[in-house]
């Protein structure tokens, strides 16, 4: 009978996965938080279409 | 079982996706109600709006009201998806996290404490903000700060593992006491140390819809995190499928 601990621990993150995980934090940033800096003009597209889920979620908004 | 970092990333991927898509059910059925009441607050003020969407300094409207509120659910769902999947990452590094507990035990407490690091105490110090609310002008700052927040709970978290590592010898009443004691005070003082928020809450802006709205996001970020700590939690436990892998693999 082996611990759950033990099962976890058998786990090997390889590099890669940090550059997926930076992907999941970038992702996030353009969808709650692209104000123009990324994207240029059509950030102002991307912005006005996730409105409501970025003020749903509570981040700061105009 | 779950013994490749592949597996566990698709899992958070799935985890986020279903939590997301509750949360977005929420903003469907909840949170739509107070926006659609401060949007009305919004077009009131200008009397040349024609009570749609989220204009800017009176230009045409980009993106019309039913897009905003498919984009929204969308937004909340990539976001969810996203996050499911650094939540799977961070799950996989933190082996000291909760270590005698199981993967669902573990994982249903990292996804309660990554609620209360980048949701509920940045809720606690800068409120959620229906439309209507913000100042254009203060934006960046204000989101500097939320950030801050966001990071600074995010190293409680981190260090409430760190201690309760660290006193692991420690008879239980004690271990939990001081760790909960150490995370009270942290808290306390990134409450107090943040400043209050530069903008003040229009006079136009009902309190009952702000406070509606302010519960309904909170109730969305809950329906998030915590959805991606529980069903990751049941996707990554043995415990879980243990009852259906007989019928899952028949042999002839």
């Amino acid at each position: 009978m082996t611990s759950p601990a033990a099962s976890l621990s058998a786990v090997r993150v390889p590099k890669w996965a940090f550059a997926v995980s930076l992907l999941g934090l970038i992702v996030t940033y353009l969808v709650l938080q692209e104000n123009g800096l990324a994207l240029g003009a059509s950030s102002e597209l991307l912005h006005e279409f996730f409105h409501d889920g970025r003020h749903a979620l509570g981040v700061p908004c105009h | 079982m779950t013994t490749t970092y592949r597996s566990i990333a698709l899992r958070g991927v799935a985890a986020g996706a279903v939590a997301g898509v509750a949360s977005a059910l929420v903003q469907l059925l909840v949170t739509e109600i107070p926006i659609r009441a401060a949007l009305a607050v919004e077009a009131a003020r200008e009397p040349s709006g024609d009570g749609h969407g989220h204009s800017h300094g009176g230009e045409e409207e980009l993106v019309g009201r039913g897009a905003q509120v498919v984009g929204g659910m969308l937004g909340v769902v990539i976001v969810g998806v996203a996050v499911g999947l650094v939540f799977a990452t961070a799950y996989a590094l933190s082996k000291r996290w909760f270590a005698a507990g199981t993967p669902f035990t573990r994982s249903f407490a990292f996804g309660a404490a990554v609620f209360g690091a980048v949701a509920l105490l940045p809720w606690l110090k800068y409120p959620a903000n229906p439309p209507a609310v913000g100042d254009p002008e203060t934006v960046d700052h204000r989101t500097a700060l939320y950030l801050g927040v966001v990071v600074a709970g995010l190293v409680i978290v981190w260090g409430a593992s760190l201690l309760a590592d660290r006193l692991r010898e420690q008879s239980q009443p004690v271990r939990t006491t001081a760790v909960l004691l150490a995370v009270t005070a942290a808290v306390a003082v990134v409450l107090l140390a943040f400043p209050a928020s530069p903008d003040t809450i229009p006079a136009d802006m009902p309190v009952a819809v702000l406070w509606q709205f302010r519960l309904s996001s909170l109730a969305q970020l809950a329906t998030l995190y915590v959805g991606i700590g529980v069903v990751f939690g049941l996707l990554v436990d043995p415990a879980t499928r243990r009852a259906k892998t007989p019928a899952a693999a028949p042999h002839h």
